[in-house]
């Protein structure tokens, strides 16, 4: 053992793993392309730009479901009243107004959207499943459940590519709400069981929204520099 | 005592009662909270309307709380928004947050509340119309003008940080239409209207909406006056444009209806007939065909039979440019003494068409075709007979009206008047023909046939003019070349028959000898054919080429039979020409070609039609 030498090669394996790290910070985001491509490079600009259309999009088709889905089953019945402080994601802490959402990281409030989005995995899958097997089931209202839930996949895939891309260091958090209305879902009572359909699709128009408007935060904070 | 207190203070309070309903003070009637706007997602306002005031004055309070909490606020600020309005500011505004309000209408009387109206900002949100709206004309150089408008978004909204986001719509008119034309803009704040009314005033109005949520008024109109003098020029120039296109087609019109004809001439020469040896016209003309014949350097050619329905034609060929193409075609010769002394020694053989003096372009040169084309013999016959009318005029032009000219090949000759108006003297002298293209075909074993020169230009006789000193047209010739499929050398020729005077002629089978490069035939008499030409009389047997069967060399005609036509018509590629006598001919014919019209030219043979240009040329004599 070289007493002497070690404190050097400590050093020069620090050194280089310094550089490196500064180096990684510096590199530019790398290209992500679907398999297959031959030549390919989607930059971040991209991959926001088609985020912002897909939570748009999403946003869209939920207020078309919420809006069909009263109208034709729960006008009236006053659910509105009922429907306070019942999403599942209220757990998760978003910010509310434009300040409180300009004090949030960059790092935490895509890891925030990821979770939001997450939360929905589940609940979209049972909403589809329980409005297909419904009788005489709607057939405007579970078309765009179908697309909801495809789309809001993709839109996680993106953000998590988006993620991985802004904040590499990042670790794969697993954070998300748990749904648990599913029992609601199938409830016989007629009256609870649209209650808890008016809730969940309430819910998920409030969400979109939330999610399309962080996102076009975000854009302009990551993308335009706060300058759109 | 009791009682009397008792009813005492019903009756007060009744009283009292009364004076109240009497004075029409009630409670407040109940308010209700009709709308709620957020302009930009960080502050809103709620209106209501107050109910009956019950005649006093009323007070009214908003209360709310907020999803997730149980604390009751008041309307922090009830100024801002107007009368009977609540406006929550920036501290008190959330998304995604429902709001529970209420309002309290309060008076002297009493108070009433109005229902709980469930208020969520995300879903409220309206802009205001967008300013400064700005409207131009802009008119580039070398482009059409166009309207340039420009807007700016509502005040107090933040689009920067991409909290909000616009977008915007745009509608304009021209002033008294009533219609608006929309468009939508995006999230531009500028626009361009290309397509305007010159001279129009416009109205311009925009308005916006956020990415999610109701639109904003419409800005107030902005009128603007669109010029009328750009797209003016533009219009004086197409209008321009198109008058001058409009005389300069009258003009080209009228040139070619006065110079038509020989405009065509020039682009459809016509063919210049063959020119034979000796052939003396005015020997033709004098009717003499014994002096004439022998001249030519014919033996015997007496009609030893009866030979109507033959078609003589004996063409002597040389290569020599002052070869001349003779055929005498006997049958049904008027007799008039019409001298087929058509021919001209001057003119290049290679007409050897009926028509074709008629086909001699004065003016313009011909095509120099193979002689080897040859196909119909033309056929001078002197109208022997009066009532026999059939001229054979190879060169119409020449004859001065006085002789009928057989039209060979029926009417479809342009250069064989018929100046009876019996079609059938023609048809059994294509009959004739038709025997002796036959016959002539039969030993040659090739297709031949015998096209006439369409065209009715030479239809009557007293079109056809003064004689050509060349005499080309005087002793029409129509050379028939059987081009052989398998010996291009060997081309049988019809026989020729005694010349137009009325007597019937032997066919002689003429051989050629040779063609040469040029096209020109070298014929050799043949001997011993003289019993074939009568044998094709019925018509059954007969075998007619009217159809051509391909082009060889560019100026010969492979003929192949055709047994439904019964029509013969020649068709005479010339070889040679000369172009001078060609004009000449064609001046002096000024036949009917004036009415001879592209259809005529046509040659119906068996349902194969020719486009004889000459006839184009008789045409526009």
């Amino acid at each position: 053992m070289n007493i002497k030498g070690s404190p050097w090669k400590a050093g020069s394996l620090l050194l280089l793993l310094v550089s490196n790290l500064l180096l990684c910070q510096s590199v530019t985001p790398l290209p992500i392309c679907p398999s297959g491509a031959v030549r390919c490079q989607v930059t971040l600009r991209d991959l926001f730009d088609r985020a912002v259309v897909l939570s748009h999009y999403i946003h869209n088709l939920s207020s078309e479901m919420f809006s069909e889905f009263d109208k034709r089953y729960t006008q009236g019945r006053g659910f509105i009243s009922k429907a306070i402080n019942s999403c599942h994601t209220s757990s998760l802490a978003t910010p509310e107004d434009k300040e409180q959402a300009q004090q949030i990281s960059q790092k935490d409030f895509l890891s925030l959207i990821v979770s939001i989005l997450r939360s929905w995995n589940e609940p979209l899958y049972h909403l589809v499943t329980e409005v297909r097997g419904m009788q005489e089931a709607p057939e405007a209202i579970l078309s765009k459940a179908i697309e909801i839930e495809e789309q809001t996949k993709r839109l996680l895939e993106g953000m998590e590519l988006i993620l991985s891309q802004v904040h590499p260091e990042t670790k794969e958090n697993e954070i998300y709400s748990v749904w648990s209305g599913l029992p609601s879902l199938q409830m016989a009572d007629e009256e609870s069981r649209l209650f808890a359909y008016y809730n969940l699709l309430h819910c998920l128009r409030r969400d979109s929204h939330k999610i399309d408007n962080y996102l076009k935060l975000l854009k302009c904070r990551i993308i335009h520099d706060n300058n759109c | 005592m009791k009682e009397n207190v008792a009813s005492a203070t019903v009756f007060t309070l009744l009283l009292f009662l009364n004076t109240c309903l009497l004075n029409g003070q009630s409670p407040p009637g109940k308010p209700e909270i009709f709308k709620c706007r957020s302009p930009n997602k960080e502050t809103f306002t709620c209106w209501w309307r107050p109910g009956a005031d019950g005649g006093l004055p009323t007070n009214y309070s908003l209360t709310y709380h907020r999803e997730g909490e149980k604390l009751m606020h008041e309307c922090p600020d009830y100024i801002t928004g107007g009368p009977n309005s609540c406006h929550f500011g920036k501290q008190y505004t959330s998304m995604w947050r429902t709001y529970v309000m209420t309002v309290n209408a309060t008076n002297e009387m009493g108070s009433t509340f109005s229902d709980e109206l469930h208020v969520d900002v995300t879903y409220i949100i309206q802009p205001d119309p967008p300013l400064n709206v700005v409207v131009e004309v802009k008119q580039p150089e070398d482009k059409n003008p166009y309207l340039w408008i420009k807007w700016s978004p509502p005040t107090l909204i933040d689009l920067k940080t991409g909290w909000f986001t616009l977008l915007y719509e745009i509608q304009l008119k021209p002033e008294n239409t009533a219609e608006w034309e929309t468009h939508f803009a995006g999230q531009q704040t500028e626009f361009k209207i290309l397509s305007l009314h010159p001279g129009q005033k416009y109205l311009v109005q925009v308005r916006c909406k956020p990415d999610h949520g109701y639109w904003s008024s419409w800005s107030p109109e902005c009128s603007i006056q669109i010029p009328s003098e750009f797209t003016m020029k533009d219009t004086t120039v197409w209008i321009s444009v198109a008058v001058l296109s409009a005389v300069i087609c009258l003009i080209i019109v009228w040139a070619v209806a006065l110079k038509g004809y020989s405009m065509v001439t020039c682009i459809f020469p016509p063919v210049p007939g063959p020119k034979i040896k000796g052939f003396d016209a005015h020997l033709l003309e004098k009717g003499k065909s014994e002096e004439l014949l022998s001249a030519l350097g014919c033996q015997d050619f007496p009609p030893t039979s009866d030979y109507e329905d033959l078609l003589v034609e004996y063409l002597e060929v040389d290569d020599s440019e002052d070869q001349h193409l003779m055929s005498v075609h006997s049958k049904e010769h008027p007799s008039q003494g019409m001298k087929p002394t058509y021919l001209d020694p001057d003119i290049d053989s290679g007409r050897g068409s009926c028509d074709s003096p008629s086909l001699l372009s004065e003016k313009c040169k011909e095509p120099q075709a193979s002689p080897s084309t040859f196909c119909a013999p033309e056929v001078i016959v002197k109208p022997e007979n009066p009532e026999t009318t059939h001229t054979w005029d190879p060169q119409c032009r020449s004859m001065e009206g006085k002789t009928p000219y057989f039209h060979a090949g029926g009417s479809k000759c342009s250069t064989w008047p018929s100046p009876e108006p019996s079609q059938h003297n023609p048809r059994s002298s294509y009959h004739n023909i038709a025997d002796v293209c036959e016959l002539a075909v039969g030993p040659a074993g090739a297709p031949a046939t015998l096209l006439d020169k369409a065209g009715k230009d030479a239809l009557k006789s007293s079109q056809i003019s003064k004689p050509r000193e060349e005499g080309k047209a005087a002793q029409q010739r129509k050379v028939e070349s059987f081009h052989s499929k398998t010996d291009k050398d060997k081309h049988w020729l019809l026989p020729q028959e005694k010349t137009p005077f009325g007597s019937t002629i032997p066919l002689d089978y003429v051989e050629i000898h040779k063609v040469n490069k040029d096209g020109a035939l070298s014929l050799l008499p043949k001997q011993g054919n003289s019993g074939q030409p009568e044998k094709p009389r019925d018509a059954e047997n007969r075998k007619e080429y009217a159809k051509v069967s391909r082009v060889v060399d560019n100026n010969i005609l492979v003929l192949v039979p055709d047994p439904h036509t019964k029509n013969l018509a020649c068709f005479e590629e010339s070889a040679k020409e000369a172009p001078p006598s060609l004009e000449q001919n064609q001046a002096e014919k000024g036949l009917a070609d004036l009415t001879a019209t592209p259809s005529n030219c046509r040659l119906q043979l068996g349902g194969l039609d020719y486009l004889d240009p000459a006839c184009f040329t008789h045409s526009f004599h």
